[in-house]
């Protein structure tokens, strides 16, 4: 049962990255993420971690590639010309990658899984107040860094 | 499912990102590309972090998204800034730094 | 000693102030007034070092100082060396070169100013060069100041620089002295690597003693004969000659007569005593000197302008004095030197007489010209009979010791050669005498004697023409301290030799006197009948043309090849290189085209070689 399940959400990763890298139309790469994005997070639940399969969709699915989508309306979807480049050496680089990487995953030997990733309220505690308080109130500095720095570089020209 | 075949499945999403990074030839494509790549990434720590029982990986990740967050925006804004400037949106174009 | 320094100095301080003061070369005449003072003081300091050794009892002296020391190898240095040859001939060069600056005020009365002026600084620069030739005490200073000759005698023989003929005459002298010149070089370095020394005192007393190696000793003297035959036109290096007439008539007074052409005699004589080692070197140059003397002369024949006519005779007769010197009979070649300065000298200024009163030099165009010109005739036909060698004039002296000391010295062929050779000087310069001031046609022009400022220099040549047979018992003493005693000396040479010099000089003037004053025959038609003979004579033997083809084809030759080798080969490596470097310059900035992606490539390519190096533990 979980097999099937995993078996049908990579078939839909894969197309759907596949698509990403192929398809003319941005939006149409952009619809291709998004199914890869939610494929992901179905992934996520698989492995016993709901929290991240909700914050995926939320954030990703909901969040950047609705960013994504006004930045294609913004700049234009169209490309003048081929839309790849240098595909070959493109697709080499990918092969001898993903064979490096997985002759290193082949050597991976640690037994059966144990899961157990759904621990909410330990998850909680160990985040929010005993281990990673300090880091994650970084983080929201980080983010309000970033609002404000998107937010500049892409105001209107004052002088203009 | 084993913890093999996730990462298998991670890696070669990761391979296929890698493809777009090198290969598009439109700015928005390729920050498309980074996501898938990003994505895998996740995937493969959360699925070690699972064959493990490692609760420090789930938090990893969930930092490792507010990044990418981040990330995207600031990206997109530059993307519009370029593409304001250089009026293209085309990569091979953007290259003042040549030479 | 201090005399010596101003033998030299007399010239040099004329020269520097000429040289210094543009407003005296402008002047003019006041340069020409300074350099025959700078000669007046030089004429008579070289009387007062050559007194000593007229009254006999003097003895040689030198004074030397260091110029460059080398270390162990010993020393270069510069002196003065005074001694019977050496004062000699620093008195015949400064009475000559005072007599020609004395005549040239009247001579070159007609040149602008300007140009006077610097004529004059030549001269001035011309005799202190000499001067330091002869005085110098060892062979690198004879070398130096033997170079600076060069450049006087370059500059005076081009002074008419307009006319390129003149410049060529120049450069072709300074050519054909410098292949001579190179020889001396390498000559120079052979004798160092022989006795360690370029002072002459040294090197006889080392020769003397054995300390000096034969081999490079012999060499280095065929170097050092190499520059002579540069500088005093033996065969085949005299081309120069002739052409150098281009310059004005006082300059070939001076210079091609007296002084610079003697500098390789008298370089020659000066080693002498060290040439009784190179006994192959001295019968080359014997027989090199016979060669030239019959050569010079058979071209003298045919020739129509009476300075050539001039120049081939002085060839001529340095070609017997080289002779004298091959044969081991330096004194006899010393003792010619002397008079043919007189003799020769007093020919060139009366030919400058007339060129300067009827504008050529053309003998075909002269005529006449004794009943016009009394004192210049007088003294042509004084050098004439002195060249031809009749008695009791000093030409006959030096001609027949040398003439003795060539069959003494167990020379038939060569006593044979030489008394042909005298027929035919008399021959020629009769011939010149003849169609100039005699003949039955006037000349060309309005021909008028010359002015006192001409003559009396001209007059005071033949003074010592005639009475340089006096010499003859002079000079063995003049030598007798600075060189080693001659081998054999008898009192006078033998009657016979002397006789039968006579009659070949009274041959060749009758037989001149009726070709070209009495017109018995018709010296045209034996010119005519002879015709290829002329032709080979008229050609110059095919030196000149030998001389230029050797330089057109294969000199230049050489050298075009040489320069392509430069060009495409040398210049093409380099050039190859620098098209190489951009070349791979244009091909690695690619790596910097500025597109994100290729630089993402090289970091792909990165990340996987380390992941596989990580992987591979």
């Amino acid at each position: 049962m979980r097999d099937a399940a995993f078996f049908l959400l990579a078939v839909v990763m894969l197309s759907g990255a596949a698509v990403v890298v192929t398809a003319r139309s941005l939006v149409r790469a952009a619809f291709g993420l998004a199914a890869a994005l939610v494929a992901t997070a179905g992934m996520y639940l698989l492995l016993t971690a709901p929290l991240l399969a909700a914050v995926q969709i939320l954030l990703y699915t909901g969040g950047v590639l609705t960013l994504v989508v006004f930045a294609i309306v913004v700049v234009g979807g169209e490309v003048v010309g081929p839309a790849t480049r240098k595909p070959w050496a493109a697709v080499v680089a990918s092969i001898a990658t993903f064979a490096v990487l997985a002759r290193g995953v082949s050597r991976i030997d640690f037994g059966p899984p144990v899961g157990g990733l759904d621990a909410g309220a330990e998850l909680g505690v160990s985040l929010f107040v005993r281990d990673y308080m300090v880091p994650f109130e970084l983080l929201s500095v980080l983010l309000l860094a970033a609002v404000v720095g998107a937010l500049v570089l892409a105001r209107k020209d004052p002088s203009a | 499912m084993s913890l093999h075949a996730v990462l298998y499945v991670a890696l070669a999403m990761f391979a296929i990102g890698l493809y777009g990074v090198l290969a598009r030839r439109h700015v928005v494509a390729v920050l498309l590309s980074i996501e898938l790549m990003f994505n895998a990434g996740n995937l493969a720590v959360l699925a070690l972090a699972w064959s493990r029982g490692l609760l420090s990986g789930v938090i990893l990740v969930l930092f490792a998204i507010a990044i990418t967050v981040a990330e995207v925006a600031v990206g997109l804004s530059l993307v519009l800034l370029a593409a304001r400037r250089s009026r293209t949106a085309v990569l091979d174009d953007l290259s003042e730094l040549k030479g | 000693m201090t005399a010596a320094l101003y033998v030299l100095g007399g010239p040099l301080a004329a020269f520097a102030a000429i040289a210094l003061l543009p407003p005296l070369r402008r002047a003019g005449r006041p340069a020409g007034l300074l350099t025959v003072a700078g000669s007046v003081v030089s004429l008579a300091a070289a009387l007062v070092l050559l007194l000593p050794f007229l009254r006999g009892g003097a003895s040689p002296s030198e004074a030397s100082t260091l110029w460059a020391p080398l270390g162990a190898a010993g020393a270069l240095r510069f002196g003065l060396l005074v001694d019977g040859l050496s004062a000699s001939m620093a008195a015949l060069v400064a009475l000559v070169a005072l007599l020609v600056q004395v005549y040239s005020l009247a001579y070159m009365a007609e040149e602008k100013r300007p140009a006077l002026g610097r004529y004059f600084a030549y001269h001035a620069l011309f005799a202190f060069a000499m001067q330091g030739l002869v005085l110098a005490h060892n062979l690198l200073q004879t070398y130096f100041f033997w170079e600076l000759v060069g450049l006087g005698s370059y500059l005076l023989i081009g002074f008419y620089w307009e006319k390129p003929e003149a410049g060529r005459a120049a450069l072709k002298a300074f050519w054909t002295t410098r292949i001579g010149d190179v020889g001396f070089a390498l000559g120079l370095l052979s004798i160092w690597t022989a006795a360690g020394t370029f002072t002459f005192s040294e090197l006889f007393a080392g020769t003397a003693a054995g300390t000096v190696a034969l081999a490079p000793l012999a060499l280095g003297l065929a170097g050092v004969y190499l520059g002579a035959m540069g500088k005093s036109a033996q065969f085949p290096l005299h081309v120069w000659l002739p052409d150098a007439m281009e310059g004005p008539t006082p300059v070939s007074a001076l210079i091609h007569a007296a002084t610079m052409v003697a500098a390789g005699v008298y370089l020659m004589v000066r080693v002498s005593p060290l040439l009784v080692h190179a006994p192959a070197l001295s019968a080359a140059i014997l027989a090199i000197g016979v060669l030239t003397a019959l050569v010079a002369g058979s071209l003298a024949l045919v020739e129509s302008d009476l300075k050539r006519v001039l120049a081939y005779s002085t060839v001529s007769q340095l070609g017997m004095m080289m002779a004298a010197v091959g044969a081991g009979a330096p004194e006899a070649a010393y003792f010619h030197l002397l008079t043919h300065a007189f003799f020769k000298a007093l020919l060139f200024l009366a030919a400058g007489s007339i060129l300067h009163a009827i504008h050529t030099g053309d003998l075909f165009s002269m005529g006449r010209l004794a009943r016009k010109m009394p004192w210049t005739a007088a003294c042509f036909a004084v050098g004439a009979l002195a060249l031809a060698g009749m008695p009791p004039l000093s030409g006959f002296f030096s001609k027949d010791e040398i003439l003795a000391a060539v069959l003494a010295g167990g020379h038939p062929l060569a006593f044979a050669l030489l008394l042909l050779n005298a027929g035919l000087t008399a021959f020629y310069i009769g011939r010149a005498f003849f169609l100039a001031m005699g003949g039955r046609r006037d000349a060309a022009g309005a021909p008028h004697e010359s002015p006192p400022l001409m003559t009396v220099p001209m007059i005071a040549l033949a003074v010592g023409a005639v009475a340089g047979g006096v010499l003859a018992g002079t000079v063995p003493r003049l030598f007798l301290a600075s060189i080693a005693p001659p081998a054999a000396e008898g009192a006078h040479p033998p009657w016979a030799v002397a006789l039968a010099g006579t009659l070949v000089a009274l041959l060749g003037l009758t037989l001149a006197w009726m070709g070209y004053q009495r017109r018995s025959f018709d010296p045209g038609r034996i010119r005519a009948a002879a015709g290829p003979l002329v032709t080979v004579l008229e050609r110059r033997y095919f030196l000149d043309d030998l001389f230029v083809f050797a330089y057109r084809r294969i000199y230049l030759g050489v050298s075009a090849v040489v320069g392509w080798v430069d060009r495409y080969v040398l210049d093409g490596a380099v050039n190859a290189l620098a098209w190489a470097t951009w070349q791979g310059a244009g091909r690695l900035r690619a790596l910097q085209s500025g597109r994100a992606q290729d630089a993402l490539y090289a970091l792909v390519a990165g990340v996987i070689l380390l992941a596989w190096l990580a992987l591979s533990r």
